[in-house]
């Protein structure tokens, strides 16, 4: 009898691993760093645009809400390789009980804010949602992670994959 | 290596045109109102035309700009179209259902012939 066994999914590889501090547009800093270190990873360039809008979108949010915009308290990046996945893992220190668990977020409405019935921001989260494979979060009492997914190979019905 | 968001302001025949370099993000606020203050003041101009090919970064505030933007040209009833996107920022503008109230050009250049229409 023989059997076919799947592609083991990998040990996981430490690619990066960098702080930045707490201070308005230091999302950048992350988004080129982290452009960096996959830009040989097999992530197709459409793919990468997307994961550096989420990486910048986390990265605010762990600037504002999870630090609050204190320069002495970093936001860590690590970037992580798991068989055809990458994975960037963006943590703050607001995972305490006081913390807004990110379902409650309210969903952006164009229409809605158009006509003022809902702030016109509010889009970071939606933008995270829909810029990547798999997006969690996970918080130990006081380190909040938002872990970002994308595999190197487009699921099935992707679109814009190839367009940058 | 941020640079942040500059405008350029002219008129054309039936529209303003606000061409913007840079990053639009929450440092953008400033440069865009006056900028759309400066296009349209004094005028009865029906379309205000974004050109972002110089564009290099939108963010999310940069976003919620853009919707403010939208929403007192839309007051003002003024149509807001815009040109230049990547390929990128064009699906940011489908998901966030922007393009559904913007209307979307490859470039300024088609954007200005297809609101000027055919020279007589």
């Amino acid at each position: 009898m023989t059997s076919i066994a799947q592609p083991a999914p990998g040990r996981p590889r430490r690619l990066d691993a960098f702080a930045v501090a707490s201070e308005p547009g230091n999302e950048r800093l992350a988004i080129t760093r982290v452009a960096a270190i996959l830009s040989s990873a097999g992530l197709s360039a459409g793919r990468l645009e997307r994961l550096k809008t989420a990486v910048a979108e986390a990265t605010m949010n762990a600037i504002e809400h999870g630090n609050g915009n204190h320069a002495e308290i970093p936001v860590d990046v690590e970037v992580i390789a798991r068989g055809d996945e990458i994975t960037v893992a963006i943590s703050d220190q607001g995972g305490g009980p006081e913390a807004e668990p990110e379902a409650d977020a309210e969903q952006p409405d164009l229409a809605k804010k158009l006509d003022g019935l809902q702030s016109p921001r509010g889009w970071g989260l939606f933008l995270i949602r829909n810029m990547v494979d798999a997006m969690e979060v996970t918080t130990d009492g006081q380190r909040h992670t938002v872990w970002l997914t994308m595999r190197t190979t487009a699921p099935e019905g992707a679109e814009h994959d190839e367009q940058v | 290596m941020t640079s942040r968001c500059e405008a350029t302001t002219r008129t054309m025949p039936g529209a303003a045109v606000i061409e913007l370099s840079g990053e639009v993000d929450g440092t953008a606020a400033d440069v865009l109102t006056a900028a759309y203050q400066d296009a349209v003041s004094g005028t009865d101009l029906g379309v205000v035309v974004l050109d972002f090919a110089s564009v290099v970064y939108i963010n999310s505030t940069g976003i919620a700009l853009i919707v403010s933007i939208l929403a007192r040209a839309r007051a003002e009833r003024r149509k807001v179209v815009a040109s230049g996107l990547s390929a990128h920022y064009r699906e940011i503008f489908d998901i966030t259902r922007l393009s559904d109230f913007i209307e979307l050009f490859p470039d300024l250049d088609h954007a200005v012939s297809q609101l000027t229409g055919p020279a007589a």
